[in-house]
């Protein structure tokens, strides 16, 4: 039997925000975790100015839970400054998707996402 | 999504009851109707009796068999078992030897489990990546002390056919007996259990426009073959399968039976045209591939596999069709298929696999909006998958 799906994932997953990516250039940082053989793997990419973060778009494949975390976060990085970006944990995520306990490792993946993220902002010459 | 919007397209895993089936059913339950016990002397068991053994005759001519050869079960899933461990016990001293393949149903893969623990050695045959077990194997597997081959006729999850007849030829010429799981085969293939060389055949009513809970075992009684029953009690079925039979039930599936191979030819003819136009429909999407072999299959299963797509949310972005993805019979389970993993599909694409079964009320309307449904959801989905996976 397929999992419940709540109805927040559910109406990320029907009408996802945000999704697709922004093409490399000046103040675009991009984070990258999990792979296609994993089962799960989210691509983020996201364009910054004056220390916040102007507009995110995500790439996704996996269960639909995944794709609504993508979905979700990329409407909640909007505005956050480095800091901010640098600490964002997935529990976040949870909450406000309640993933089943069997996919919380997917958040973790979406995580590491995020950190990805926040390694690429550092390295981006001011 | 309730059912009445939901396209149904999951015939393999069940069919609806025609309803000139179902008519006929309701007829024997009613306090007027053939209610009595079929066992029983009087008149009400008599009526009962004499439905039952027409519906044997029915089911019988159905499958080029004698009425005698008829035993009623539960269904495919008691039928398995009954054949398989019924033959093997009954003739255990004289071999423990047992063939089987990995794509069998779970009915029949679990009984051979059953035998390996009861010290029976089996040779679990791989089909090759069209599904086909090929007869050559079997004829290499068979040994002094073999003492009995399984293999279905028709695969649930792929719908590829097996070459029952020369198999069946091989095992008579080598005097094993040669059990055919015919559940998906039923009133869309021809079948002659004396033409084929079958020994033991299980049916099912419910996939064939029947009622659930009612099946045979169709028993070679010429030679004798020996079976050990599973259960016992009150001896119906000679001795082979007691209890109380469901009257009504059984006459449910001696009218699907009858209507089923009447109508074969043109429900297939029919079937075969909506087939084709959903693999067209669906192929056109791109990245999309056929499971099993393209031409030795049957009429109503499509078994396709999309690249580029994670199977879960595949799914779920198409309940607005009642398919399936691998066996309904093993629910539950967010395992990939075996079958499909025996045929050498990858996890991931075995995951990705969705059986499309088609069946006598299936419309072309149904079909172009089943089309339209999955190209709509592949294409939303393959966008927001990261370029260069």
């Amino acid at each position: 039997m397929e999992p419940e799906y709540s109805a927040t994932v559910v109406d990320h997953f029907e009408q996802p925000r945000n999704g697709g990516h922004f093409e490399a250039g000046e103040g675009v940082i991009r984070g990258t975790a999990g792979s296609v053989a994993q089962g799960t793997m989210f691509v983020l990419s996201a364009r910054v100015a004056d220390e916040r973060i102007e507009a995110v778009r995500f790439e996704a494949y996996g269960c639909p839970h995944c794709i609504a975390a993508g979905s979700w976060l990329s409407e909640r990085l909007v505005g956050l400054n480095r800091e901010q970006l640098r600490t964002w944990r997935w529990r976040d995520a949870d909450q406000a998707l309640r993933f089943p306990l069997e996919k919380r490792g997917r958040l973790l993946i979406l995580e590491d996402a995020v950190r990805a993220l926040s390694e690429a902002w550092a390295r981006l010459i001011p | 999504m309730t059912p009445s919007k939901t396209i149904y397209l999951d015939y393999a895993a069940t069919t609806p009851v025609d309803p000139r089936v179902a008519e006929l059913m309701i007829e024997c339950l009613r306090p007027d109707g053939a209610h009595g016990n079929p066992s029983s002397g009087h008149t009400f068991g008599t009526r009962a009796r004499a439905m039952i053994e027409k519906a044997r005759q029915q089911v019988a001519a159905a499958i080029g068999a004698r009425p005698e050869c008829i035993i009623w079960t539960s269904g495919a899933t008691e039928s398995d078992n009954l054949a398989i461990l019924g033959v093997a016990r009954f003739h255990a001293d004289r071999g423990r030897h047992v063939v089987t393949a990995r794509t069998e149903h779970k009915a029949v893969l679990d009984a051979f489990k059953q035998l390996e623990k009861e010290g029976f050695e089996v040779t679990w045959l791989k089909p090759g990546p069209d599904g086909i077990v090929r007869s050559e194997q079997v004829r290499e597997a068979l040994r002094p002390d073999t003492q009995l081959v399984s293999l279905m006729h028709v695969n649930n999850e792929t719908g590829v056919i097996q070459d029952v007849a020369a198999i069946g030829a091989i095992c008579r010429e080598r005097g094993v007996a040669f059990h055919v799981d015919a559940a998906q085969s039923a009133g869309k293939l021809p079948i002659n259990v004396e033409a084929m060389n079958i020994d033991l055949l299980s049916l099912t009513a419910h996939k064939a426009y029947g009622p659930k809970g009612i099946g045979v075992l169709y028993v070679r009684r010429r030679p004798p073959l020996g079976l050990r029953p599973l259960s016992y009690g009150g001896g119906q079925e000679t001795g082979l399968r007691s209890g109380t039979l469901p009257t009504h039930q059984i006459v449910g599936m001696g009218l699907a039976f009858e209507i089923g191979e009447r109508e074969r030819e043109a429900d297939v003819a029919r079937i075969s045209v909506l087939r084709e136009r959903l693999l067209k429909g669906l192929l056109a999407i791109g990245g999309v591939e056929l499971n099993g072999h393209p031409t030795e299959r049957v009429a109503g299963v499509l078994n396709v596999c999309f690249h580029n797509i994670e199977g879960e949310s595949l799914r779920f972005g198409l309940r607005e069709l009642a398919v399936s993805s691998g066996s309904a019979c093993a629910s539950g389970s967010d395992e990939a298929s075996y079958v499909l993993r025996a045929l050498g599909r990858s996890d991931q694409l075995a995951q990705s696999s969705i059986r499309f079964s088609l069946g006598r009320f299936t419309t072309e309307d149904d079909v172009d909006r089943a089309i339209a449904i999955v190209s709509r959801e592949v294409g939303r989905l393959r966008a927001l998958v990261p370029n260069g996976t």
